[in-house]
């Protein structure tokens, strides 16, 4: 009897728990948006234009030209903010991985260095035909980026060192020993400035879209999307991952693996981060320069904190990402906004997604709105 | 300060009507509740703890929202959004925790944040002058300009009472309000109140002393476990009519045990112990064995060792002397999947933290002992139809309604998810279960069914541990019962005709048997001669 109102009443919590989830993402993202237009009122003359731009600056435009036709202009602009958005999918799972383990590792910045580093020595180094040299350059980025991983995770398991500080300082160790290499022994005499000789032609990613570094690994990316939802929701490996990341304790008394699932959720996590890294090296750059951008493992984290660790959502919240940061550079160049503004905004759209209890009291506002109407409506009868 | 309108006495002035609440976590609290409270009457709600009282009056103070269902005032359906609403409609309450700033005045405390002002200053003078008419008009012995820290108990909730009558209150909420004070006071509580009344107010008490009900309430509302049990006028119920609504059912006996136990024991511990990770000793050599078929029971006041054993033949904790063998195998020392792959089931005493992952669905949370092998998994690769098989003839087994086997296991009450536990283990095959306080929590319909569950696995053929803090559970259950103190063996007793008189002064320390193992022969009759 009692089952009779709980079950419909659970049921009906499901849902409402459900929605809330999936309007999670648009409506931070409205919200921050809406913030960070407020603030453009208060910083430019012409906010609606600096929006604008904000907005649809990353957008390939369609241009009437007497004589040529319909012509797709500002190609650059958005090969762009896809070549983007793949490093940050790439980095987004690398951080999503490890974090539904619960495990705060913070060296994704590491990883793909080395993961360039190794891919670019390889190719530079090993002869042969290019799709040997070539899947010997990834298998070595990945076994770099998986050893990378692996290493903080093992420390931790083995004598309990704090994951985010040791995976911070191989980071260091990481960049300076990329650094070195690429300042010593790697260096083309002949580049003017410090940087490697260009890959061979051959083991350059092939280009997709003409004018842009977008390349095959635009086709890949969804197939690693898909493999690392697959290894999270259909692999023994995966179920550990979630299990820890939910209860250590749990997981422990049903005999789970749990220090093996540690290790194995931070190296999983480096692979990609070095596959981000050989993205860089044979997709965007070509060559390895003495500096790579820094931080880019820190824009993963928010990435994966955008998707809530979802390996799906990771490539949406990805775009999104890099969609801004290219209209923000668009604003800044044609407005009198600058693009920091864009970073305040990135950052209230991730505050708005992390403030747990903002979801349920939307969606409470709304029940009760509707309580009333329900409530005023028998009234009136 | 609006002076209360005198209301018709006898009308409806605040009713739930089918009222049900359900929290996000899961918990239904209040299922189908109708209530009225009339105006001009104190009102009891009754219940036991977890009852589903305090919900009921955060729903009528607009703390929480009713899931469905609907609350009226006046005869009208209301929302109360929030409190400020409530405070709006002239609903007061004085929390169990009254919330009053120490260093400030019983005036200051009573006026804060509905201040009389002038300009931009607070009305000092205004503010006393009101709350001494207040005094004055309801007989609350206060002294308005004392400060709150230096006032008895019993006081300060005159001035949390005096506080929701300076807000226009009609209806006063008082939770729990005797739990903090001394007969006197209590009863100098109850003649205000009655002079409140007297003046047109209405008072809702939530309250678990059947005494004070009788004393001061003029009707009762009685929930047990989220639902009306009763209701009327409390002159027209004995005390002990009203007992039985508060309190469930005896349940009925467990029907006489028909297992036929080994005369081999089946599990053999000897003189395992531990020590803590600095050093201390936490368990003493201890020695059992356990027949196949056979319940033996660990009886001790929590804390004294009893979790220890059971972490160390899990191989949660390691041992550090002695071992145990199952079916002659040694099954200490090992890792916990080695020692779950030799076929020891396991019970966590810590039901939310060990024994199952609320945020998970409940199909993740029944796989976690076996999704590792087929036909669940193969070559690392889960079955995804396998698996929602098992989940759905396991959750059908255990008797647990749920939306679907995708449903959070937090979202179940303590006895179902504590069910599916039991229902995870058995369905695991074990020779030896390690079950800890299973019936930890839960209401009387699920203990029976975890019973049940026990009975039949020991039935067929099991050895069962039993570590539980109710002795009548460990009396109704076990074959031979063993007590632990101070983390040693201190006893050990054959459970036929054994009563808790008997274990009582083991239970303490206060008394031990020389040497007590709880071997096969070893248990001493409840007449004190081994048998």
């Amino acid at each position: 009897m009692k089952q009779a109102t709980a079950l419909p009443l659970q049921q009906r919590l499901q849902r409402q728990q459900a929605l809330a989830q999936r309007l999670r993402l648009p409506v931070a993202l409205a919200a921050g948006l809406g913030c960070g237009f407020l603030i453009m009122c208060a910083v430019s003359s012409e906010p609606l234009r600096a929006f604008l731009t904000l907005l649809t600056g990353a957008l390939p435009r369609l241009h009437w030209g007497a004589g040529e036709g319909w012509q797709l202009t500002r190609l650059v602009r958005f090969g762009a903010v896809i070549e983007d958005a793949i490093t940050l999918t790439l980095l987004g799972l690398a951080v999503a991985i490890p974090f539904r383990a619960r495990q705060f590792s913070l060296g994704a910045d590491g990883q793909l260095f080395l993961g360039a580093l190794a891919a670019t020595v390889v190719s530079l180094y090993l002869p042969g035909p290019w799709f040997v040299v070539l899947s010997l350059s990834m298998l070595a980025a990945c076994a770099s980026g998986f050893l990378w991983g692996a290493l903080p995770g093992l420390l931790k398991t083995r004598f309990q060192a704090n994951e985010i500080v040791t995976t911070l300082m191989l980071n260091i160790v990481a960049v300076q020993a990329y650094r070195w290499l690429v300042s010593g022994w790697l260096r083309d005499p002949a580049g003017g400035f410090i940087v490697t000789p260009f890959l061979p032609a051959s083991l350059q990613l092939p280009v997709l879209l003409v004018h842009t570094n977008v390349t095959v690994m635009l086709l890949a990316l969804p197939l690693l999307v898909w493999t690392s939802w697959l290894l999270l929701m259909r692999t023994t490996l995966g179920y550990e991952i979630r299990v820890v990341g939910q209860s250590a304790a749990f997981a422990l008394q049903a005999g789970l693996p749990v220090q093996r699932t540690v290790w194995l959720s931070m190296g999983a996590g480096g692979v990609l981060a070095a596959l981000a890294g050989m993205h860089i090296s044979h997709g965007l750059l070509k060559r390895l320069p003495v500096d790579l951008p820094a931080g880019l493992g820190y824009e993963g984290l928010l990435v994966a904190l955008l998707a809530r660790c979802e390996p799906r959502a990771v490539p949406w919240a990805a775009l999104m990402y890099a969609y801004l940061r290219t209209g923000a550079l668009a604003m800044e160049r044609s407005t009198d906004v600058s693009r920091e503004v864009v970073l305040v905004i990135q950052a209230l759209v991730i505050l708005f997604l992390v403030a747990e209890r903002m979801q349920p009291a939307l969606a409470g506002g709304w029940l009760r709105w509707r309580a009333r109407r329900v409530a005023g409506g028998r009234h009136d009868a | 300060m609006s002076t209360p309108a005198m209301p018709q006495a006898g009308t409806a002035l605040l009713e739930l009507r089918q009222v049900s609440k359900l929290y996000p976590n899961g918990t239904l609290a209040n299922d189908d509740v109708s209530l009225s409270i009339r105006a001009g009457e104190i009102h009891a709600i009754v219940g036991e703890n977890g009852a589903g009282k305090s919900t009921v009056m955060k729903m009528l103070y607009g703390l929480e929202q009713p899931s469905c269902g609907s609350l009226w005032l006046d005869g009208q359906a209301r929302v109360l959004a929030d409190p400020a609403q409530a405070i709006a409609a002239g609903i007061g309450l004085v929390p169990q925790h009254l919330h009053l700033l120490p260093s400030f005045t019983v005036t200051d405390n009573i006026v804060l944040g509905a201040e009389p002002r002038r300009g931009w200053r607070i009305d000092r003078k205004t503010a006393l002058r009101r709350v001494q008419s207040l005094v004055q008009q309801f007989g609350l012995e206060v002294e308005p300009l004392a400060r709150v820290r230096d006032l008895p108990v019993g006081v300060q909730q005159r001035v949390g009472i005096l506080k929701a009558l300076y807000r226009g209150a009609r209806v006063l909420l008082l939770d729990e309000p005797t739990a903090v004070l001394s007969v006197q006071e209590a009863e100098s509580l109850f003649r205000v109140l009655r002079s409140m009344v007297a003046q047109g107010l209405t008072v809702v008490l939530i309250s678990h002393k059947l005494k004070e009900i009788r004393d001061v309430a003029d009707r009762f509302t009685v929930l047990r476990k989220g639902r009306v049990s009763g209701s009327g006028r409390v002159s027209d119920f004995s005390e002990a009519e009203l007992g039985s609504m508060i309190v469930s059912k005896a349940p009925p006996p467990i029907p006489a045990r028909t297992r036929q136990r080994a005369t081999q024991p089946l599990v053999e511990i000897r003189d395992l112990q531990a020590h803590h990770a600095d050093g201390r000793l936490a368990m003493q050599s201890l020695s059992l064995d356990i027949a196949a078929g056979e319940i033996l029971g660990i009886a001790g006041v929590e804390g004294n060792g009893q979790d220890v054993l059971a972490r160390v033949l899990l191989g949660l904790q390691p041992a550090s002397g002695g071992q145990g063998r199952l079916q002659g195998r040694r099954f200490t020392g090992l890792s916990v999947r080695e020692v779950r792959a030799c076929g020891v089931g396991y019970i966590p005493e810590d039901r939310m933290r060990d024994g199952v992952a609320a945020e998970m669905s409940i199909a993740d949370n029944l796989i976690a002992v076996s999704y590792h092998q087929a036909p669940l998994a193969r070559r690392g690769w889960l079955d995804s139809a396998a698996i929602g098989r098992t989940a759905a003839t396991l959750m059908q087994h255990c008797g647990v309604a749920a939306p679907s086997s995708a449903t959070l296991m937090g979202a179940l009450s303590g006895g179902n998810m504590q069910k599916l536990v039991l229902g995870r283990e058995v369905a695991a095959g074990p020779r030896l279960l390690i079950a800890s306080q299973p019936t930890r929590g839960v209401d009387i319909g699920a203990a029976r069914a975890l019973h049940g569950q026990l009975l039949a696995l020991c039935e067929g053929g099991a050895a069962i541990l039993l570590i539980s803090a109710d002795l009548d559970e460990l009396l109704v259950l076990s074959d031979r019962v063993a007590v632990m103190a101070e983390g040693a063996l201190v006893a050990h007793f054959d459970a036929a005709g054994l009563s808790a008189d008997v274990l009582g002064p083991y239970l303490t320390g206060a008394q031990r048997q020389q040497n007590a193992t709880a071997l096969l022969d070893n248990a001493v009759t409840f007449s004190g001669v081994p048998a």
